[in-house]
């Protein structure tokens, strides 16, 4: 009955979350697949990767899957996925092929994938990852956010770090699409037949097979996501989750806390954004232990993720035990890899992102939680390195502030990419200089960048333009200040007589007969010492 | 019937002639079409002719000779063209049901190679479907017949592409060979049928039987002709991820140079497997006691693992075919059953209508092999047996150059005579070996059987990319012997 209740309950409320992993124990491994964009053409033919395009264009006898056509493996995507193990810690297989995972699907044009199995190119490594904020309190079994022994603490943001094991990653192809006609919004029930396009298909796709050492929704959250940061850094794919070039699937189960047997997992699938992923697990946490609560058990199935109506759903008709029949695939020769050829791979990887933060944290002594913000994500990295590099070491932090406040709130209310953005590195470290030096406030910062923003003019010609360069002359400025006092004697005895909470009306009011134009350091000094 | 009679022509003299001015490309294509005009109605080998292809090809020949350039090695040269094999402007059934309206999108690396060294392609040769059979028994088409008897089977799976060459339609053709289905048909048809090493020919295009079993490879009626044909065929191909960078040699140069000091091998265990014909036998010992005399070293060998090669094979092979044949599902090609239900009915429909008894057996044969719980007490296994017959190979090859088996144990038998699926399987039982061991091996006419009248085959083996020895072993035996069979049919025409 409970279950029953569950199936249509609306959004899951946080504290519920909480009270179930007070009880239970969650256990949970992803598997994430990212196509490798990095590359030119597909796996096994010469047909270019890229996203969309008019349907089947961009396909060939091989990725058709015709009679007679073979495939010819496309060596920089190994290189990619090995490159790709070497920074998440795996082991490299010295010897690796590709298997044949046999299944019909319309999608699929030769109703088998190629892909790997027991050999895969890479296995065993990890990534560490840092939970701190609101996610911290998933973590019940730490006793809350600062007392907790296990994972390496972070003391000081009540964080904790977690490592997560990499149980492999290999290479095998995608799929078509299958876009369905007829029925709602494209869904396969109600269609009156369905079309398939081969454009993705072939298409290079690294699937990481994550160790069950993920215990909360945050953690599979934050694991995702460096994942997402350390592909970006090494250039290997876009990673967008929203194009599906990065898919995350989930298998989470429950057990009582003390428990050592697995639970019955359920593999949830359909999550298109972190937060999808971070809810969907969570609810599927809750509607499990739900079920357990009253009895109850879980049945092993996939279900889908709703973003929309924020809840899973398992596949109506019955699942079928799926029996792929790997085999070695004999259209390729087994691969032997030099050691030394992995080894010079893994001598030139780029920085990745935790040395990257740790080096923005010593070299320009930002905070954590900017060098981490900044880091995270690659092409805002080299956008903030590009700035500073202009701007000066001195001036990184007011870089990254203005990258994390008005660029950021700038790139978020446009919807659009660093990459997009018509402010430049060159345009935010030329700001940052005018605010330095003193031509400009602060405040008037605010309105060269909203200019820039949509312009894309440089900031000293919006400076220049609009007249908005900064008084800072003293005698100027104590000129005004003067004739401010004399305006409003009354005020003025006020302050004289202890109410120094006048300050601020004596400066907005010097503010407002320059027109804004002074240096407000230089105003607040005079109107004090005038007053005084 | 036109002037010229393709069947006392080797590919070499209709290239010489054409290059002396004696007669055209155009009508050499045209003489094989009169060939087929007045035989094929019989014998059945082409299931599609391709003239616009074959004329067109012809008068670029034409045009190049009167141009004065240098013609290519096969220029005029007609020759049939398996039905498994992709070329534009063409149908590529598989004499299969499945693919009876699909059309190629491209062209075979092996196909497109023999077209740019100037041969005709004049049709679409017979076989079983998808290659699975020994006689043209299980084409969807009907039967090829054996142009030295129509009551029985030329052998398979490349019957057409033999029969068009034992009945003089075309000078060459090509066959693909997974356990058998070049050098069987060959024997069974007194022609010279070659297997090449695994990897000596793209496969890019050849639609997978066996996928690490398929070589395509020549018919001919000499080991000359053959020679000139792999060697147009052969090499590396970027589109064939197994296809070897092996160099490829003049296989039509120094045929000549005799076996003198070779070291030949008679596999005397594969010789006395129950089964094989007493002549047969005893062809081999005279075949081994020609090269004697023409200063060879002849010595025995055995090949005890080669005893496990049916039963690996019809797990590999079958397995492999399973999953190559997946593709066959009406979605995108080939036949679609009318009206399903859902798809899985559609996949179920279409398999069920468009494929063949025997495909059908061995799709489940090798989905079995491959299934949870029996991949290693089927596949594994055979897997293992492969192993040691590489390894047997590997042993017999450092003692010898090539070895002798018959290429079948018993000539060309009646339709409809092997009604069980075994003791047809059995007929490949000295090819299979083979093409498990990745080795090449041709089947050469080496005599005709005293009670039916039809010929008998020898097979020689090579060691992996020693075609040029195997060849010039070949063309020793065949010089020595001096036998040139010509179908009785064939000499009916007269001409
Ligand atoms: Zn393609």
């Amino acid at each position: 009955m409970l279950a029953h209740i569950h199936e249509g309950s609306p959004a899951l409320a946080k504290d519920r979350l909480t009270e179930v992993l007070i009880r239970y124990e969650a256990v949970i491994g992803l598997e994430i697949h990212t196509e490798i964009t990095a590359v030119n053409t597909k796996m096994f033919c010469g047909c270019p990767v890229a996203f969309g395009g008019e349907p089947n264009t961009r396909v060939c006898p091989v990725c058709l899957g015709m009679p007679g056509a073979l495939p010819v493996p496309n060596e920089a995507a190994i290189e990619w996925t090995v490159i790709a193990g070497l920074a998440t810690e795996c082991d490299i297989a010295l010897w690796s092929q590709f298997h044949r995972k046999q299944y019909f699907y319309p999608d699929m044009p030769k109703d088998y994938q190629i892909s790997q199995y027991d050999l895969p190119f890479c296995s065993g490594g990890f990534v560490d990852i840092e939970v701190d904020g609101d996610g911290v309190a998933e973590r019940a079994d730490l006793g809350g956010a600062l007392a907790f022994v296990g994972p390496e603490a972070v003391p000081e943001d009540g964080g904790y770090r977690a490592r997560i094991g990499i149980t492999r990653i290999h290479l095998e192809e995608d799929t078509g699409k299958m876009v369905h006609v007829g029925g709602s919004e494209g869904r396969i029930a109600g269609a009156t037949h369905s079309l398939v396009d081969f454009n993705r298909a072939g298409t290079p796709l690294m699937e990481l097979v994550s160790e069950p050492d993920i215990r909360t929704p945050e953690e599979a959250r934050r694991f995702a996501q460096k994942l997402r940061s350390i592909w970006l850094a090494l250039g290997v794919s876009d990673c967008s989750m929203e194009e599906g070039s990065m898919r995350v699937d989930a298998n989470v189960s429950v057990r009582l806390r003390g428990a050592t047997g697995l639970g019955t997992k359920s593999e949830v699938k359909n999550m298109n954004s972190f937060k999808s992923l971070h809810d969907a697990i969570a609810y599927e946490i809750v509607r499990q232990a739900d079920l357990l609560d009253a009895g109850s058990r879980v049945v092993q199935e996939t279900r889908h993720w709703d973003a929309g109506a924020k809840r899973t759903s398992g596949l109506r008709s019955k699942e079928e035990a799926h029996d792929y029949r790997y085999f070695p695939e004999p259209d390729m020769v087994p691969f032997s890899f030099d050691p030394a050829w992995i080894a010079g791979l893994a001598e030139s990887l780029p920085e990745l992102p935790d040395a990257r933060r740790d080096r923005y944290m010593a070299e320009f002594g930002l905070p954590k939680h900017d060098a981490a913000a900044l880091s995270a994500e690659h092409a805002l990295a080299c956008y903030f390195e590009d700035a500073v590099a202009l701007a000066g070491t001195d001036r990184a932090r007011l870089v990254a502030n203005w990258m994390l406040g008005d660029l950021a709130a700038h790139l978020n209310a446009e919807g659009i990419e660093i990459g997009s953005s018509r402010v430049t590195a060159a345009m935010l470290a030329e700001l940052v200089g005018l605010i330095e030096d003193g031509t400009i406030s602060g405040k008037q910062a605010k309105e060269v960048f909203a200019d820039a923003a949509v312009s894309g003019d440089a900031p000293g010609a919006i400076v220049e333009a609009r007249g908005m360069k900064q008084v800072s002359d003293t005698s100027a400025i104590e000129a005004v200040v003067r004739n401010v006092i004399d305006a409003h004697p009354d005020e003025a005895a006020n302050y004289r007589a202890g109410k120094t909470g006048l300050i601020g009306f004596f400066v907005g009011q010097v503010m407002r007969e320059m027109r804004g134009q002074g240096n407000p350091a230089v105003v607040n000094e005079v109107v004090r010492r005038l007053l005084g | 019937m036109s002037a010229i009679d393709l069947s006392a022509l080797s590919a070499h003299q209709v290239r010489d002639s054409i290059a002396a001015g004696e007669f055209t490309a155009r009508e050499a294509a045209e003489a094989a079409y009169a060939r087929i005009e007045a035989l094929d109605g019989d014998v059945h080998a082409f299931l599609q002719l391709t003239p616009e292809l074959a004329f067109a090809a012809a008068d670029r020949v034409d045009t190049a000779r009167a141009a004065g350039d240098e013609l290519p090695s096969l220029a005029g040269v007609p020759a049939g063209i398996k039905d498994n094999m992709n070329l534009i402007g063409t149908r590529t059934t598989c004499g299969s049901r499945m693919l009876e309206n699909y059309e190629s999108v491209y062209d075979c690396t092996a196909v497109r190679r023999l077209l740019d060294a100037g041969a005709l392609p004049i049709g679409k040769c017979n076989m079983d479907e998808f290659a699975f059979g020994s006689s043209t028994e299980n084409s969807a088409y009907g039967p090829t017949h054996n142009p030295w008897d129509l009551a029985r089977v030329p052998g398979g799976s490349s019957g057409g592409s033999a029969a068009c060459v034992a009945a003089g339609m075309t000078s060459i053709s090509l066959g693909s060979d997974t356990g058998g289905s070049i050098r069987q048909p060959g024997a069974l048809t007194g022609t010279v049928a070659l297997k090449p090493t695994y990897g000596r020919v793209s496969r890019y295009g050849v639609v997978a039987f066996g996928s690490s079993l398929d070589q395509i490879g020549p018919f001919g009626t000499s080991v000359d002709d053959v020679a000139l044909a792999l060697e147009a065929i052969s090499g590396a191909d970027s589109m064939d991820a197994t296809s070897s960078s092996e160099p490829v040699g003049s296989y039509a140069d120094g045929l000549d140079q005799g076996v003198r000091g070779l070291r030949v091998g008679i596999v005397r265990d594969m010789l006395d497997l129950e089964g094989c014909g007493a002549e047969i036998r005893a062809s081999v010992d005279m075949a081994a006691e020609t090269f004697a005399a023409l200063g060879a070293e002849v010595g025995e060998v055995e090949l005890p693992a080669t005893r496990h090669g049916l039963a690996a094979y019809y797990i590999i092979g079958p397995a492999e075919a399973s999953s190559n044949l997946a593709r066959f599902d009406g979605i995108r090609y080939g036949h679609r059953a009318a009206d399903p239900a859902d798809v899985l009915d559609l996949y179920m429909r279409s398999r069920a209508e468009g494929f063949g008894p025997e495909t059908i057996r061995r799709i489940m044969l090798g989905t079995y092999a491959l299934s949870a719980g029996y991949y290693d007490a089927y596949y594994g296994q055979a897997q293992k047996a492969r192993t040691l017959i590489i390894e047997d190979f590997r042993a017999a090859f450092e003692r010898f150059d090539v070895l002798l088996t018959p290429t079948t144990p018993e000539v060309a038998f009646r339709f409809g005579e092997k009604s069980d699926p075994y003791t047809m399987y059995l007929n490949d039982v000295y090819t299979i070996p083979v093409n498990l061991a990745g080795n090449c091996a041709i089947s050469v006419p080496s005599g005709l059987c005293s009670a039916s009248g039809m010929p008998i085959g020898l097979q020689i083996i090579g060691d992996h990319f020693a075609e040029a020895t195997l060849l010039r072993a070949a063309a020793a035996f065949e010089e020595a012997t001096g036998f040139d069979p010509v179908p009785p049919l064939v000499n009916s025409l007269g001409s």
